[in-house]
């Protein structure tokens, strides 16, 4: 049935004005902040972030933490979805209740089993003990908030990953086979390439909620451990700078969409490029 | 309360009258006053000691709200939108709050009519309403009996005091424990020297794997040994000791703070919530909250109530007192931007 214009309108019109109003309204009062305060317009808050150590630093660390564990999500989750994709339907399903099963438990009760799992009289360091191991310091490090991070993201990526590429017809695999394409090739050739939008998608969401993480990194990490997120909150709660915070929530914002914008168009290109591509 | 002395009969007598006398001026009253504090376990004991018996005497009824924030304060004052009438505050936040003009001034004729309350306990927009201190704890189990860390000295010499430590993630305090460990006699602390300082926490920086936020956070890491010493409020040791952990604490040294309550700016019952400081200077009820939380104000008569024994564990008894230092809230209030923001790059890069 195809609906007439102003009905679509219609029926869009209240999710529009909740966003609006709940969302868009919100966010011009924290970028209003970043530029205003009480004595009128300011650029103050900029250059703090320009000159600030502390900002440049955190920033790069955050985007170096989700680039990793992106990484890790894809290089863990491709494999895995690609097995979920060979599987018999129903056997599918039961798969992916397990793997979404986590996902319904909050995370910060997932974050906080880690603690109880990683500390030092923690369940691997009371095994390594049993061994005649000391115990090894793995809470509150980097890695910790890896874990923490790459076992709360992968759910994500593996199932848009798995989404892609049982949109991928079967029979192209089949027909490269038939024209004398061996497994590994008809995999590299037709199956990846087709599949590579799917997980680049996947990616890009785990990237993006990577950036915004606030819990994990705060229980899990040590001091070398905060990112964009945790400085943010230090300027509001301790510092009480909140046009500091603001340029800071504004950069985030603007780099995201840079990268979202990005993400766009080398997409496009490769929709171009293959006839394949994230519309379906 | 089983064991009154006829004095502390006397003055539940006292004030029970006086209750009556202000329940006579408010027997109409449908207010309802928000008054705002540290929340949990501290919540129930104030409102069964303290808020319950209020309303019942007043008729002003009593909602209670958490947390303490300085910023949710400076968020309500400057959006006009002021929730709260009386709201717990640290010494520094009341500095900063009175010179921003957050706080409404207390009138002390009706908080105080009798003026016995000690002057160091009434500032123009706050009264002190207890008194606590961050002093060492550390876990019995992992030294010798007859070797426990005692000083902040001891806190920063790792040879002989092996394990991870823990912190708060604050320059308050820290940089007056660092001067301490740096040999700094305890009268002359402030004006802190915050390079020495630095120089002496750049020591002990691989040694703390994590520094904690809240009195919730430091409770955790010792039951679970996650660090063998921390920094730490007395009050949250005292129940842990008394449940049998292996837990101690050393007062050598200690923090000394306050804690205050103050009306915010624009409140809607100050004079509700000034009657309600009142009603908190009760000394008897004061003693039984004491009994319970070991945080002390200056609550007047309310000593005289407690055995002799307990009051040997507060952290205002003299012989605790006088190895401790004062906290210096207006050192703080003026130097905390610029700490703060070196602490940051200190602690994060």
């Amino acid at each position: 049935m195809i609906m007439r214009r102003p009905t679509l309108l219609l029926l869009l019109a209240p999710a529009v004005l909740l966003a609006g109003l709940l969302f868009v309204l919100p966010l011009f009062g924290v970028m209003r902040l970043s530029i205003f305060d009480e004595s009128g317009f300011t650029l103050g808050p900029i250059a703090e972030l320009v000159n600030s150590r502390v900002a440049v630093v955190v920033l790069e660390r955050t985007f170096v933490l989700a680039a990793s564990v992106t990484a890790i999500c894809l290089i863990l989750g491709y494999p895995a979805a690609y097995f979920m994709s060979g599987l018999k339907p129903k056997t599918r399903a039961y798969v992916t209740y397990l793997i979404l099963l986590p996902f319904w438990i909050s995370i910060l009760i997932r974050t906080y089993t880690w603690i109880v799992i990683l500390g030092r009289e923690g369940i691997v360091n009371k095994g390594l003990g049993l061994l005649g191991v000391a115990p090894v310091q793995v809470l509150y490090t980097d890695l910790a908030v890896h874990i923490g991070m790459v076992q709360i993201l992968l759910p994500i990526v593996i199932i848009t990953c798995l989404a892609a590429m049982l949109d991928i017809e079967k029979d192209l695999m089949k027909a490269a086979r038939s024209l004398g394409a061996s497994r590994s090739q008809a995999f590299w050739k037709v199956f990846f390439p087709l599949s590579v939008s799917g997980a680049a998608t996947g990616g890009l969401i785990c990237f993006i909620l990577s950036l915004g993480f606030f819990v994990t990194p705060a229980l899990l990490g040590g001091r070398r451990s905060i990112i964009i997120a945790n400085l943010i909150d230090l300027q509001v709660h301790q510092t009480l700078n909140w046009g500091f915070a603001a340029v800071l929530a504004t950069a985030l914002l603007a780099v995201t969409l840079t990268c979202l914008g990005l993400f766009w168009l080398v997409m496009r290109r490769r929709v171009e490029f293959t006839g394949a591509g994230l519309g379906r | 309360m089983a064991n009154l002395t006829r004095r502390a009969f006397n003055i539940a007598a006292a004030s029970t009258a006086l209750a009556a006398m202000t329940a006579r001026a408010y027997a109409q009253s449908d207010v309802t006053i928000v008054v705002n504090g540290s929340g949990g376990s501290l919540a129930e004991v104030l409102k069964k000691l303290f808020e319950d018996p209020f309303t019942e005497a007043t008729g002003i009824k009593v909602r209670s709200t958490a947390p303490v924030s300085l910023p949710k304060l400076k968020a309500m004052v400057e959006s006009g939108n002021v929730e709260w009438d009386l709201t717990e505050l640290n010494g520094d936040d009341v500095v900063l709050a009175t010179e921003a003009g957050w706080l409404e001034p207390i009138d002390y004729a009706i908080v105080d009519p009798k003026n016995e309350l000690p002057e160091v306990a009434k500032l123009p927009t706050a009264m002190v309403r207890a008194s606590y201190s961050t002093v060492i704890a550390f876990r019995t189990d992992r030294f010798p009996a007859d070797k426990l860390p005692k000083t902040w000295s001891d806190f920063w010499d790792v040879e002989a005091f092996p394990g991870p430590r823990s912190l708060e993630n604050s320059p308050k305090g820290n940089l007056e424990f660092a001067l301490l460990a740096d040999g700094v006699p305890l009268d002359q602390i402030y004006p802190i020297d915050v390079d020495r300082a630095f120089a002496k926490l750049d020591e002990l920086k691989d040694h703390i794997p994590v520094w904690w936020d809240n009195g919730a956070q430091h409770v955790q890491l010792l039951v679970d040994a996650e660090v063998n010493m921390t920094s730490c409020w007395n009050g949250r040791i005292t129940p842990l000791k008394d449940e049998g952990k292996p837990v101690d604490i050393s007062w050598d040294g200690g923090a000394l703070m306050l804690s205050y309550l103050g009306i915010p700016k624009g409140a809607k019952h100050p004079k509700e919530a000034m009657e309600f400081m009142k009603f908190r200077m009760d000394p008897v009820a004061s003693a039984a909250f004491v009994k319970v939380i070991p945080y002390p104000g200056f609550v007047p008569g309310m000593m005289e109530l407690l055995e002799p024994e307990f009051v040997a564990t507060l952290p205002t008894a003299p012989a605790n007192a006088e190895v401790q230092f004062p906290f210096n809230s207006e050192w703080w209030a003026k130097n905390l931007e610029e700490v703060q923001n070196r602490w940051n790059e200190w602690l994060l890069i």
